[in-house]
C-alpha cells in the first residue's frame, strides 16, 4: 500500500463517533470511530454480540444511528443510502443465494441490480474461474453447493459490482482451510486493486495475515485498534483474549497505535 | 432496476418444483370442471327440450278448457358451465294453471341427492378456493423467505429503493402465476367452443368480464400473500398466518355474514306463515258461517208462513247469490291476507339477505362469488327472476284459457240441451274436436343483458380491487419499515 497517496486520498469508509441503541435500550455500537482508505483492509474482531455486524448494517443503511454517522465515499450512509450503495459491495456471513438459480444467474442477477448491465456470459465465467469455482458448476443451481462454493459465488457478486469499497461479514466462517486460504488471497487481490474492504472476523489467524488494520471490538466499543506494522512481532491471539477480559477501554484507544499492549 | 426485479421473481417462481405440481393440478381441474360442466349442461337442454315436447303432448290430450294446465321450465344457462351457483338447487319447472301459484319444483339436487353431497366442482369454485390457496402458498414467504435465506440483505446492499423491490414482487409474483394460468383458462373457454355451447355476443362479454373477474380475485390473494409475508420475521409464522387470513376470508366471513343476518333479521318460516294464514282463514270462514247462520235464522222468523212457492224460489236463488257475494268477499280478503303475507316474507328475506351479503363482502372470496353469480345468472336472484316470469306467464295463460272457456261454455266439460227438436242431448267435449291452443301465448324464458349483469357485478369488482389495493397499501407500508437483519 502507498502510504503517501493514501494520506492525500478521502476515506472510502468512515464510521464518526458511531452510537446505535435499539429500542429495547441495548447499546449495540457505542461511540465508535475508524477510517477504511482505498487499497486497504480493516478486520473487526471480537466475540458474538460485540457489535460488529451492527456496525456493518449501520453502513449499510438497514439500521439507522442513534447518534454520529457512517460514511462511503463521503456519503452519509442514512441520508442519501442509495447513492452510499453505489459505491458498496456486500459479502454476508453465510451467502445464501437463489438456491434454484445457477451460479451464472445469480451472477447475472446481483450485476444487474448494481447497475452492471454490460457483462457477457464470459465475463462471468470468467469471475467464477477467478474465485476458483471450477466450470462445470458454473450452470448448476446453487442448492447443491458447499458453503465455501455459494462464498465463492458471494465474492465473484462483490468483484462483479467492482465497487470501490467492499463490507464482508464474517466471510470465512465455516470455511475449510483451503476454501479459507484462496478467500484470503482473492482479498489480496481485491486489495491490490485498490478497494477499501471492511471485515468482520473471528478469525484472528486470517485477519493477522491479511488486514491492514486491526481492530478489536467489545459490547459495542472499539478497544484497540492498531496497524499490522504495530502489530509484527505481537502474539495477537493473547492480546485479544487480554483485551476481552480488560476491557477497559478509554477513546484514546480507539485509535491506530493505541491499547494496553502500546501503552506497556 | 424493476425489470431485473420482476424478470428474477419470475424466474424463481417458474423454475420453483412446485409450481409445475400445483399449475398442472388447477390446469387439469379446470379444464376437467368446463368438460364436465359442458356435458351437464348439454344433459340439461336435452331435458329441457323433451320436458317441452311432454308438456306441449299433454296439453293436447286435455278434454276441456275447466281443466287445462300447463307446465314451464327453466331454461339451462350455458354460463352455469362456469358459474353454476344454484342452478341445480332451485326447481326446473312449474306447473301453470288458474287456481295454482307458480312454485318451483324438482331441482336436480333435489331429485338427486348424491350430486347435493359432491356437489359439482366449477371454474368459479377452483378459482375461489384452489387458485386462492395457490397464490398464498406461493406469496406467503416472498419477504421473510428472502429474509430469512439472506438474500434480502444482499439485495438491499444494492442502490435498490424499498418501494421498487416491494412493487416488483407483487408485479412478478403476478406475472408468474397470473400469466401461466390463463393459458388453462383460455383452452377450456376454447372447450366451449369445440363443444358447440350456444354463446350469444352478451354471453361471451358475461364470460370475458368474468375470467376479468377471476383474475382480480387471485391477485388479490397474490398481493395479500405478499404483505402477510411482510408482517412476519420468519416462514413459517406467515405460512400460518396466510392460512389463518385464508380460511377467514374463503370459509369464516362468508357464513358468517350469512348466520348473522339470520339471527338479526327474522324471517317467519314457511310453517309458520301457513299457519298464519290457516288461522286467518279459518277465523274468516267462522265468521262468515255464523254470519250466514243468523242470517238465515232472521229470514226464516221473519217470513210469512202462507207465501207462495214461486216467491220462495225467487227469495232463496237472490239468498244464494247474496250468500255468493259473501262467500266470494271472504275468499278475496284470504287471498289479500295471504299476498300481504308473501310480500312480507319476501321484504323481510329480502331484508335479511341484503344484510348477510353485506356482511359477506367484507370478504374477498364472497364479493368475488356473488360477482360471479350476477354476471352468469345463476346467484340468489334467479329464484325470483323465473318466479316473476312464470307469474307473469300464469297472467297471459289465465286471461288465455278465461276466454277460451267463455267461448266453449262447456263448464265442467259437459253440455246438456234440451229441445223439442233434438230432444234432452248430453255433449261431452271429448266427443268433439281436440282444444285449439294455436293462440297460446308462448313462454319467453328471462333474459339478463350485459349491462343488467355488470350492475351488480361492478360493485363487487370494484370492492375486490379496493381490497387489492389496500392489501398493496398494507404490503408497501409494512416493508418500507421492514428489518431485513
Amino acid at each position: 500500500m502507498n502510504e503517501e497517496s493514501t494520506a492525500q486520498e478521502q476515506p472510502m469508509l468512515e464510521a464518526a463517533a458511531l452510537t446505535k441503541r435499539y429500542e429495547d435500550g441495548v447499546l449495540a455500537v457505542d461511540n465508535v470511530s475508524f477510517t477504511v482508505m482505498p487499497g486497504q483492509i480493516f478486520a473487526m474482531l471480537g466475540g458474538n454480540g460485540a457489535g460488529k455486524t451492527t456496525t456493518i448494517n449501520l453502513f449499510l443503511n438497514f439500521l439507522e444511528p442513534t447518534t454520529g454517522e457512517t460514511r462511503i465515499n463521503g456519503v452519509v450512509t442514512h441520508r442519501e443510502p442509495l447513492k452510499a450503495k453505489q459505491h458498496i459491495a456486500f459479502v454476508s456471513e453465510n451467502v445464501m443465494l437463489y438456491p434454484n438459480f445457477t451460479a451464472i444467474q445469480n451472477l447475472d442477477f446481483f450485476a444487474r441490480l448494481g447497475g452492471r448491465t454490460e457483462y457477457s456470459k464470459t465475463d462471468y465465467r470468467d469471475v467464477l474461474l477467478r474465485v476458483g469455482l471450477a466450470e462445470d458448476v458454473h450452470h448448476k443451481r446453487l442448492k447443491g453447493f458447499s458453503k465455501g462454493m455459494r462464498q465463492k459465488c458471494g465474492i465473484a457478486i462483490a468483484m462483479l459490482k467492482n465497487a470501490p469499497a467492499i463490507l464482508l461479514d464474517e466471510p470465512t466462517a465455516g470455511l475449510d482451510p483451503q476454501a479459507g486460504y484462496d478467500f484470503i488471497k482473492l482479498l489480496g487481490a481485491l486489495r491490490d486493486e485498490g478497494k477499501a474492504i471492511l471485515m468482520s472476523t473471528h478469525d484472528i489467524f486470517r485477519a493477522r495475515e491479511i488486514a491492514d488494520i486491526i481492530a478489536i471490538m467489545n459490547r459495542g466499543r472499539l478497544i484497540m485498534q492498531r496497524n499490522a506494522a504495530e502489530l509484527a512481532g505481537e502474539d495477537l491471539e493473547q492480546l485479544y483474549l487480554q483485551y476481552m477480559a480488560g476491557s477497559n477501554s478509554s477513546p484514546e484507544n480507539n485509535q491506530p497505535g493505541a491499547g494496553p499492549c502500546s501503552k506497556q | 432496476m424493476v425489470a431485473t426485479l420482476i424478470g428474477k421473481e419470475l424466474k424463481a417462481i417458474v423454475q420453483s418444483p412446485k409450481f409445475i405440481g400445483t399449475f398442472a393440478v388447477c390446469a387439469v381441474l379446470m379444464f376437467l370442471s368446463v368438460y364436465v360442466g359442458i356435458r351437464e349442461y348439454q344433459a340439461s337442454v336435452r331435458q329441457f327440450e323433451t320436458a317441452g315436447r311432454l308438456t306441449e303432448q299433454r296439453m293436447q290430450q286435455q278434454s276441456n278448457w275447466f281443466s287445462v294446465t300447463s307446465r314451464t321450465h327453466r331454461a339451462p344457462n350455458p354460463l352455469q358451465i362456469f358459474v353454476s351457483g344454484l342452478s341445480y338447487d332451485i326447481g326446473r319447472f312449474s306447473e301453470i294453471s288458474a287456481e295454482e301459484g307458480v312454485k318451483l319444483r324438482h331441482s336436480v339436487y333435489a331429485d338427486d341427492p348424491i350430486f347435493a353431497v359432491f356437489r359439482f366442482i366449477d371454474f368459479a369454485f377452483i378459482v375461489q378456493l384452489v387458485l386462492s390457496l395457490f397464490a398464498i402458498l406461493f406469496t406467503y414467504d416472498a419477504v421473510c423467505g428472502e429474509r430469512e435465506g439472506g438474500t434480502l440483505r444482499l439485495v438491499l446492499a444494492n442502490a435498490v429503493p424499498r418501494a421498487h423491490y416491494i412493487f416488483a414482487k407483487c408485479a412478478g409474483a403476478w406475472l408468474g402465476l397470473v400469466v401461466p394460468m390463463c393459458v388453462p383458462i383460455i383452452l377450456s373457454v376454447l372447450l366451449v367452443v369445440v363443444f358447440n355451447v350456444p354463446l350469444d355476443g352478451g354471453q361471451w362479454a358475461k364470460l370475458l368480464t368474468l375470467i376479468g373477474g377471476s383474475l382480480l380475485f387471485f391477485t388479490f390473494f397474490i398481493v395479500a400473500g405478499v404483505f402477510i409475508s411482510t408482517l412476519t420475521r420468519r416462514p413459517t409464522v406467515s405460512f400460518l398466518l396466510a392460512l389463518m387470513v385464508w380460511i377467514t376470508f374463503v370459509l369464516v366471513i362468508p357464513r358468517a355474514g350469512v348466520l348473522a343476518a339470520g339471527q338479526l333479521v327474522t324471517v317467519p318460516s314457511v310453517a309458520e306463515i301457513e299457519g298464519r294464514r290457516d288461522g286467518f282463514a279459518k277465523a274468516e270462514w267462522a265468521k262468515f258461517y255464523e254470519q250466514m247462520a243468523e242470517r238465515w235464522h232472521d229470514r226464516n222468523a221473519a217470513a210469512e208462513p202462507d207465501s207462495t212457492q214461486e216467491m220462495d224460489d225467487e227469495q232463496m236463488w237472490n239468498r244464494m247469490e247474496e250468500e255468493q257475494r259473501a262467500r266470494k268477499e271472504v275468499e278475496q280478503t284470504i287471498d289479500d291476507f295471504e299476498s300481504k303475507l308473501a310480500a312480507d316474507l319476501r321484504r323481510s328475506r329480502e331484508a335479511q339477505e341484503r344484510l348477510g351479503l353485506s356482511l359477506g363482502r367484507f370478504s374477498p372470496a364472497a364479493a368475488y362469488q356473488l360477482a360471479t353469480m350476477s354476471l352468469a345468472g345463476t346467484g340468489i336472484e334467479l329464484k325470483s327472476r323465473y318466479e316473476d316470469a312464470f307469474n307473469a306467464y300464469r297472467e297471459r295463460f289465465k286471461q288465455f284459457v278465461e276466454k277460451k272457456q267463455a267461448e266453449d261454455g262447456m263448464a265442467g266439460g259437459i253440455m246438456i240441451t234440451v229441445s223439442s227438436e233434438g230432444g234432452f242431448n248430453i255433449q261431452s267435449s271429448r266427443e268433439g274436436p281436440g282444444l285449439d291452443f294455436s293462440e297460446l301465448p308462448r313462454y319467453e324464458s328471462p333474459r339478463t343483458t350485459y349491462a343488467a349483469a355488470l350492475v351488480p357485478a361492478v360493485i363487487d369488482f370494484g370492492l375486490l380491487a379496493f381490497y387489492t389495493i389496500l392489501a398493496f397499501a398494507g404490503a408497501f407500508y409494512r416493508f418500507i419499515r421492514y428489518d431485513v437483519r
